[in-house]
């Protein structure tokens, strides 16, 4: 039945890529307020990739064996700039990753906009978060050299754990004086939830062999930061920084049918949970390059701190694209990913939970990327991209290789991706 | 040699051919718009989204021609993008959340007439065209 619904998905990808010169953003007039011509545009997106691996199943795929199509993603957008100064969008996104997503449609956001000067805007509602150069554009397939983004920094699975917040934020951008360039800020503050279809509620129904934690849609929690960049005098040269800030809680039942558990109450709760990002961009005529670092903290108690860990994860990469004309655009990038452990006793009721002795392979994911990008015309693109993996990286977080379809892992992984995609 | 005096005649004729061809395009605003020129990066950052107003304060809105030679010209003159990047840019901010996509219009008339009624509107078009009811700001 899924392979009939993956097919039915093909094709009607395939219509709509066959229908090329239908596809526009659409305009549409809802009447005159004031003089104003009141309009409401509608514009999307989509993609269907295909990957196939030499060793692991990557991305709670089944891809090592012919490979999987179980990699589509859609979005509908609808906005309208009401005044000068106010505007308001709607985005719906919907996709299936392997056992991800399942095609349940959310909200991507849903916001007001009011930019009272170039200095000082405000926006409310579920709002984007601005972490880092493409957090908020990770989805926009089009607009990036890469099949998939360097995964140390923007791992596709946990693609809901920094996507958007239910809350508000405070921007603007300002010019500098001397020509020094220009400024642009964002501040924001709320609260983000996972969907229960994500990468990290997926990977505890099968945490351990014979170890199974639900969440039941039950994971989130007030989340708050900044992003400060500065693009600089020197014309295409953009650098940054971000700072995220969350407190993360998550309740479910536990299950472990060799113990006679079943439905146990589980818990667990971050208190100490940061990102520190730092990053840079660099166009100049046809060349793009982008480096990025982050650092991710987080320390929590389960078992309503009866016991307690720490995960501390860093990754950056370094990626440079050319664009050799207007059909053709090819890229490399290389991805570090590799975590550390630590144990301060932060918890005064609890011992601190040892990790299992680890190899080498699980503390790190070293990936090396090339790509070619063919854009068929302004809708239309198509990536094949090659991945070669030193590492699974798999010990604080499944980074991609999950042990539900993973029964053994092994140390290294190459990956073939196609991914085609339409945006209008 | 007489193969090489060729190509540097082609080469000389396309550059040439390059220069009339930047002339074309002129840069348009509604009359409430105070600015009398515009740098050429206060017009990039306007026209990708970057900012919503020139140095001296004029809060402008950017319009755009569909397609042809006038609108790829602008592109490669005034941002340093083809058609096919320059929409991606503004997809990516739609669909981040960040912005509207610029109103795009068929032909010159149509924008010198929207721009002509529509307070902050900057628009391009080509030199020869009719362009009665706005100003013609200068690209510095």
């Amino acid at each position: 039945m899924k392979s009939l619904f993956n097919r039915g998905l093909a094709t009607g990808m395939l219509a709509v890529f066959t229908a090329a010169t239908a596809l526009y953003g659409q305009e549409f007039k809802l009447g005159t307020v004031k003089g104003v011509e009141q309009t409401v545009q509608i514009h999307g997106f989509g993609t269907q990739g295909f990957i196939h691996t030499d060793d692991n199943n990557w991305l709670t795929m089944n891809t090592s064996n012919v490979g999987s199509g179980e990699f589509s993603d859609i979005g509908l957008n609808l906005g309208s700039q009401t005044t000068s100064k106010f505007r308001w969008a709607v985005q719906g996104y919907d996709r299936e990753l392997g056992q991800l997503g399942r095609w349940h449609p959310q909200f991507d956001f849903f916001m007001g906009d009011y930019r009272a000067k170039p200095w000082l805007g405000f926006r409310g509602g579920k709002v984007k978060t601005v972490l880092g150069l493409y957090t908020d554009t990770q989805d926009m397939d089009f607009d990036h050299t890469f099949a998939l983004l360097p995964q140390s920094m923007y791992p596709i699975d946990l693609r809901d754990t920094s996507i958007a917040h239910l809350g508000g934020d405070i921007y603007g951008k300002a010019k500098l004086p001397n020509k020094y360039g220009s400024l642009a800020y964002t501040a924001y503050g709320g609260r983000r939830k996972d969907s229960k279809y994500s990468g990290y509620p997926y990977l505890l129904e099968n945490v351990a062999p014979g170890v199974h934690i639900y969440l039941g849609g039950s994971y989130g929690g007030p989340v708050w930061g900044g992003d400060l960049r500065w693009n600089t005098p020197l014309k295409g040269l953009v650098i940054g920084a971000s700072r995220q800030n969350e407190r993360i809680s998550g309740s479910g039942t536990l299950s472990v049918p060799a113990a006679h558990i079943a439905g146990a109450p589980y818990s667990e709760h971050s208190f100490a949970d940061w990102t520190n990002w730092f990053y840079g961009k660099f166009d100049k005529n046809k060349w793009h390059f982008a480096s990025e670092y982050k650092r991710y903290y987080q320390a929590k108690d389960i078992f309503g701190e009866e016991a307690w860990f720490d995960v501390d994860t860093r990754g950056w990469y370094a990626s440079g694209a050319y664009t050799a004309n207007k059909w053709l655009e090819v890229g490399s990038y290389y991805s570090h990913y590799r975590a550390f452990f630590g144990g301060a006793d932060l918890v005064p009721n609890g011992p601190h939970l040892a990790y299992p002795s680890l190899t080498e392979a699980e503390k790190h994911d070293y990936d090396k990327v090339i790509t070619g990008k063919f854009t068929i015309n302004q809708y239309f693109t198509v990536k094949v991209e090659g991945h070669f993996m030193d590492g699974n990286g798999q010990a604080t977080y499944p980074d991609g290789f999950y042990p539900a379809v993973n029964p053994t892992i092994q140390d290294n992984t190459n990956a073939f991706v196609v991914r085609a995609g339409f945006s209008f | 040699m007489k193969k090489l005096l060729s190509i540097f005649l082609l080469l000389g004729a396309a550059s040439i051919l390059t220069v009339h061809a930047q002339a074309q395009v002129i840069v348009i605003a509604n009359n409430s718009v105070k600015a009398t020129e515009v740098s050429k990066s206060d017009l990039r950052d306007v026209f990708t989204g970057a900012a919503t107003e020139l140095k001296d304060g004029s809060r402008v809105v950017p319009i755009l021609l569909k397609a042809g030679t006038v609108h790829e010209e602008f592109l490669q003159v005034y941002i340093g993008k083809n058609d096919t990047a320059y929409r991606a840019g503004w997809r990516s901010l739609v669909f981040s959340g960040q912005a509207t996509m610029p109103k795009s219009l068929d032909t010159d008339a149509a924008i010198v007439e929207f721009v002509a009624h529509n307070a902050g509107a900057i628009g391009y078009i080509n030199k020869a065209s009719a362009h009665e009811g706005v100003k013609v700001l200068t690209v510095k």
